[in-house]
């Protein structure tokens, strides 16, 4: 029977997330997963560049407009998604009953649907009623979508934090609504910001969906390039590389996050 | 464990037993022909998702004259080429324009059509240059001649490519494009045959280039590309391919 405290709250939030961060933060030998995995990828891509400049070369420079658009995309997506996702999670642990049956059927409906039936719907199936651009429908589909995942991550983080916290803020005479602003969500925070990341980094893979709306970001450039000179093998090898190494690069940067978080935590 | 290796062995003999039986039956050669089918009326699906169309009944009137048997499958165009040059299937009947670059890469049958790119605006519109189309949104299939006509033409356009000339169309009409380019035969088929378009759409012109369709195959295989050339030529004696253009075109 597990025991109410925090480190089994804590265990909630690795549930609702991918499992244990790669790299993890306290790993600091030279040698890791991921420094395997960055160097091997910049190596096999300087490499092919290098000996074997003549498709890519031609390729690499085929996609950096792309590479635009999918940045683009991502940062407008999390600029809507993590707002979205704080509301979404406050709304699940409401008390009051209609803001949570709203945002936990919000979240059941878009965690049921796969995200690219999403963008087929809000480009193609809607487009009989409003008419937006492929890109901006790409942020909302994105955004909606990854709303719901980061409630979910939101709502686990709150939860987490001891009620001992929130007792003791509501007999200090907070409000309630101090409570969560100045007392629980700040130390939320810590917890809830690393899944945050990598649902952040998720969403940049994910993008590579939106070529199916004419959106030219890296994998429709790829597609395209490999349209007029059929080379699958050496244009899809630089995407996955191109992937690969935005992803490893991030997922650094989520992880020095996260140690810096987890400083007085004296693991 | 030993009645399951005998149940193997019997398994296996079975099956090479069957093997045999159907290499004697079906004594004739089987190739798979791969088609996108989301270009109509050259081929696409019917209610009963079987492909057809014109490429479809050409390519099997081929393989009759000649003997051999063919199975058509639909698969995706993004990737078509990759699939016939793995060797996944032997022969692409999708309407694929003879080119100079993908002749680098494929062998190609003598032509069996003969088609141009035209442009589709919305009904009541009318451009009759591709420089017309300066400054608008051109959309139509990804990787298709109708593309690469316009990127050559070095029009200043925003070029968008879609998975399949439907969604361009569909776009088209929704007003969030200006234009699409694709092959005449398509064009006509989404302007005046496909009822749901019907008075919203303006076949505005063609190109003076022509195109030849010709049936892809893999580098270096002479033995089928002789016998689907020495089809063609049996098909068109026989007059067949005026049939199928009048039957899926009208014309």
């Amino acid at each position: 029977m597990p025991e109410p405290d925090e480190n089994h709250s804590k265990g909630n939030i690795v549930l609702v997330t991918d499992g244990a961060s790669i790299p993890d933060p306290r790993e600091w030998r030279l040698i890791n997963a991921w420094s395997i995995s960055l160097a091997g990828a910049i190596c096999v891509l300087a490499g092919l560049f290098l000996f074997s400049p003549d498709p890519y070369e031609r390729i690499v420079r085929y996609l950096p407009d792309g590479m635009l658009v999918t940045f683009k995309i991502t940062i407008m997506s999390i600029c809507f998604a993590v707002p979205l996702g704080l509301l979404t999670g406050l709304g699940r642990i409401s008390r009051n009953r209609g803001i949570n049956l709203i945002a936990s059927t919000y979240v059941e409906i878009i965690r049921g649907i796969p995200l690219l039936v999403q963008l087929f719907y809000i480009y193609y199936a809607l487009s009989r009623f409003v008419t937006v651009s492929g890109t901006t429908s790409a942020v909302i589909a994105i955004s909606i979508c990854y709303g719901a995942y980061m409630g979910e991550v939101f709502r686990a983080g709150i939860s987490a934090i001891p009620k001992g916290q929130t007792e003791a803020a509501r007999s200090l005479g907070f409000s309630r609504v101090q409570t969560m602003f100045l007392v629980v969500l700040p130390q939320a925070w810590r917890t809830i910001l690393p899944p945050v990341g990598n649902e952040c980094i998720a969403m940049l893979k994910d993008t590579a969906l939106v070529s199916i709306m004419a959106v030219p970001d890296i994998m429709q450039r790829a597609r395209s390039f490999v349209g007029t000179t059929y080379l699958y093998f050496e244009t899809y090898t630089v995407v996955a590389l191109v992937y690969l190494i935005i992803t490893l690069l991030l997922s650094k940067a989520v992880s020095i996050m996260e140690s810096r978080l987890n400083y007085y935590d004296g693991k | 464990m030993k009645s399951v290796c005998r149940f193997l062995l019997g398994c296996g003999a079975l099956l090479l037993g069957l093997t045999v039986c159907a290499g004697q039956t079906f004594a004739k050669e089987k190739y798979i022909v791969a088609s996108d089918c989301t270009w109509p009326p050259m081929e696409f699906l019917n209610d009963q998702k079987q492909v057809q169309g014109y490429s479809t009944d050409f390519i099997r009137a081929v393989a009759e004259a000649v003997g051999i048997e063919v199975e058509v499958r639909n698969i995706a165009w993004d990737g078509i080429f990759g699939g016939v040059a793995t060797g996944q299937y032997d022969i692409v009947a999708s309407s694929t324009t003879i080119t100079e670059e993908r002749k680098k890469q494929f062998d190609f049958t003598d032509p069996y059509f003969e088609v141009h790119q035209a442009v589709i605006v919305p009904a009541g519109k009318q451009v009759s240059t591709l420089a017309d189309l300066k400054g608008k949104k051109v959309g139509g299939q990804i990787a298709t001649t109708g593309i690469f006509v316009m990127r050559n033409a070095k029009v200043d356009c925003e070029l968008k490519e879609y998975d399949d000339v439907g969604l361009a169309i569909q776009d088209l009409v929704g007003g969030r494009i200006d234009a699409v380019i694709c092959d005449d035969p398509v064009a006509m088929y989404y302007v005046n045959m496909k009822k749901d378009y019907a008075g919203k759409l303006n076949l505005s012109f063609k190109t003076e280039d022509k195109e030849l369709y010709g049936f892809t195959i893999k580098k270096g295989r002479e033995d089928l590309l002789k016998k689907l050339n020495e089809g063609i030529a049996k098909v068109k004696a026989a007059g067949l391919d005026k049939e199928f253009a009048k039957k899926w075109m009208g014309q």
